[in-house]
């Protein structure tokens, strides 16, 4: 019976144990867990220090700009900026600049500028700006303007700030791959006139000047108000069936034809900058990829927003076009990007 | 308290072995469910262009007796790629699938789709037959 107790009580007291060690162990888990971190301000760095951003998107064109926003600073106590470099792999076309203002944002939102800095040079491959103010930390943008000579290939930015203190500090950006597709904005196409289109050569010619272009034109442009059709705005190849041609007498010897596929709501943001949806960047990849074999010639009832893939009779090139706007005169705005197959 | 927690578990056990036990609801090959239902046939259609916009010109004609759908496009729709849509009697299936742009250029054959039932029972071959606005 003693034993009994005993034993009784040696498993309560072990209960016991077992209880108090969850009970403790959970309070120190509270407690360690919402006790408060200490926040220490970090120390800023003693060296001249950089930093930077790329700021436009999508696919790297030539003739198009890339912009990048470079950062620098230094402790006061340690000096000041004397100038900044930016050198890039493949020299930039003309208009490649650095802006010599740095840049804050105001409480409205808009991107101020303070002149720091004498106007950029540019010799070559590098584009300086040098400082004319006492200022230990900006930030300034550089403008690199593709050229024709980083077509296919890729480019790197190295951009380098210097001090008062004699130190240097640098950072590479990229590399970046420059797109092979080119892109020409704004034709303005019009009934009867200004409506044969070239791919190859990226513009618009009237009769005339197609009749001496013949080879090259790819497309004609017309608008039919056709009561009982839905006709309208429309991209046929010349070779197309007539019917699609109502009352288009072609120069002699524009008789090519072309593979055309009609989407709608494709709005490139290059060729469509203004379009408030226009998030959207074709690039070098979808051309590559686009199968026209199965497409017909002729592309009728365009709207405004209304896109046309076309690939160009010899195979030599593959097209995007978009119609930016159309008018019920007979007019329409489009806008190119075209791919090299060969 | 220990025999009711006995019976919680045995009641636990006896769920969970009914609910593994239980037969699992008929899939075809699709992975779709066969259901008891017995209706086989098309209630509305769409051809779409490759701009995703409708190139039909007025509602389609079907006629769930002769099992033909007939549709008329505008002028100039391009003929051999349109996407077609079918609106199906419910937990019916079509076959072929459509899995992308379709010709259907041939005007003087038409393409054919079976429809089959949701009991997979019964199989419908409607014929699509395009005319283009004049």
């Amino acid at each position: 019976m003693i034993v009994n107790i005993k034993k009784n009580t040696m498993q309560h007291s072990s209960k016991y144990i077992s209880y108090a060690f969850l009970l403790m162990a959970s309070f120190s888990i509270f407690t360690s867990s919402c006790k408060k971190e200490s926040y220490a301000l970090p120390v800023a760095s003693d060296k001249l220090q950089n930093e930077a951003i790329k700021r436009t998107l999508g696919p790297n064109i030539v003739g198009q700009q890339i912009e990048f926003a470079y950062a620098m600073a230094i402790l006061p106590s340690k000096g000041k900026l004397v100038s900044c470099t930016a050198e890039a792999s493949i020299a930039g076309a003309s208009g490649t600049y650095m802006e010599n203002r740095s840049f804050y944002t105001a409480q409205t939102g808009v991107d101020v500028g303070d002149t720091v800095g004498t106007p950029s040079v540019t010799t070559g491959t590098k584009t300086t700006v040098t400082y004319t103010v006492d200022t230990s930390a900006a930030t300034l943008r550089y403008f690199y303007v593709i050229p024709e000579a980083a077509r296919g290939k890729t480019v790197t930015i190295k951009f380098t700030a210097t001090s008062s203190d004699g130190e240097s500090i640098s950072t590479t950006m990229g590399p970046y791959t420059i797109a092979q597709m080119d892109m020409t904005r704004n034709m303005k196409v019009s009934n009867d006139n200004m409506m044969y289109i070239s791919i190859g050569d990226s513009t618009v010619y009237n009769a005339e000047d197609a009749a001496a272009h013949a080879a090259s034109i790819d497309l004609v442009y017309l608008y039919r108000n056709q009561p009982d059709r839905a006709f309208n705005h429309a991209l046929v190849a010349p070779a197309a069936d007539t019917q699609y041609l109502p009352g288009v007498i072609l120069p002699a010897g524009v008789n090519r034809t072309a593979r055309l596929l009609k989407t709608f709501n494709l709005q490139d943001h290059n060729l469509a900058p203004d379009e408030q949806y226009g998030g959207i960047f074709i690039d070098d990849v979808d051309f590559q990829k686009i199968d026209l074999s199965a497409s017909s010639n002729y592309a009728i009832n365009l709207k405004q927003d209304a896109g046309v893939w076309v690939e160009t009779a010899d195979g030599k090139y593959r097209a995007y076009i978009f119609v930016n706007s159309v008018s019920s005169s007979g007019t329409a705005v489009i806008s190119m990007k075209r791919f090299a197959l060969k | 308290m220990k025999k009711n927690i006995t019976i919680a578990l045995a009641i636990l056990l006896t769920a969970a072995t009914w609910i593994s036990c239980k037969k699992d609801l008929p899939v075809d090959e699709d992975g779709l469910l066969i259901t008891t239902r017995r209706e086989c046939y098309v209630s509305n259609f769409e051809l779409l262009g490759t701009d995703f916009v409708s190139v039909r010109v007025g509602s389609p004609v079907i006629d769930t007796t002769e099992q033909t759908i007939n549709v008329t496009v505008q002028f100039g729709a391009d003929l051999k790629n349109l996407y077609p849509q079918f609106t199906l009697a419910q937990d019916c299936k079509l076959d072929p699938k459509i899995t992308g742009l379709t010709d259907f250029s041939d005007t003087l054959n038409p393409r054919k789709w079976t429809v089959i039932s949701g009991d997979r029972n019964i199989r419908k071959s409607y014929s699509v037959i395009i005319s283009v606005q004049p």
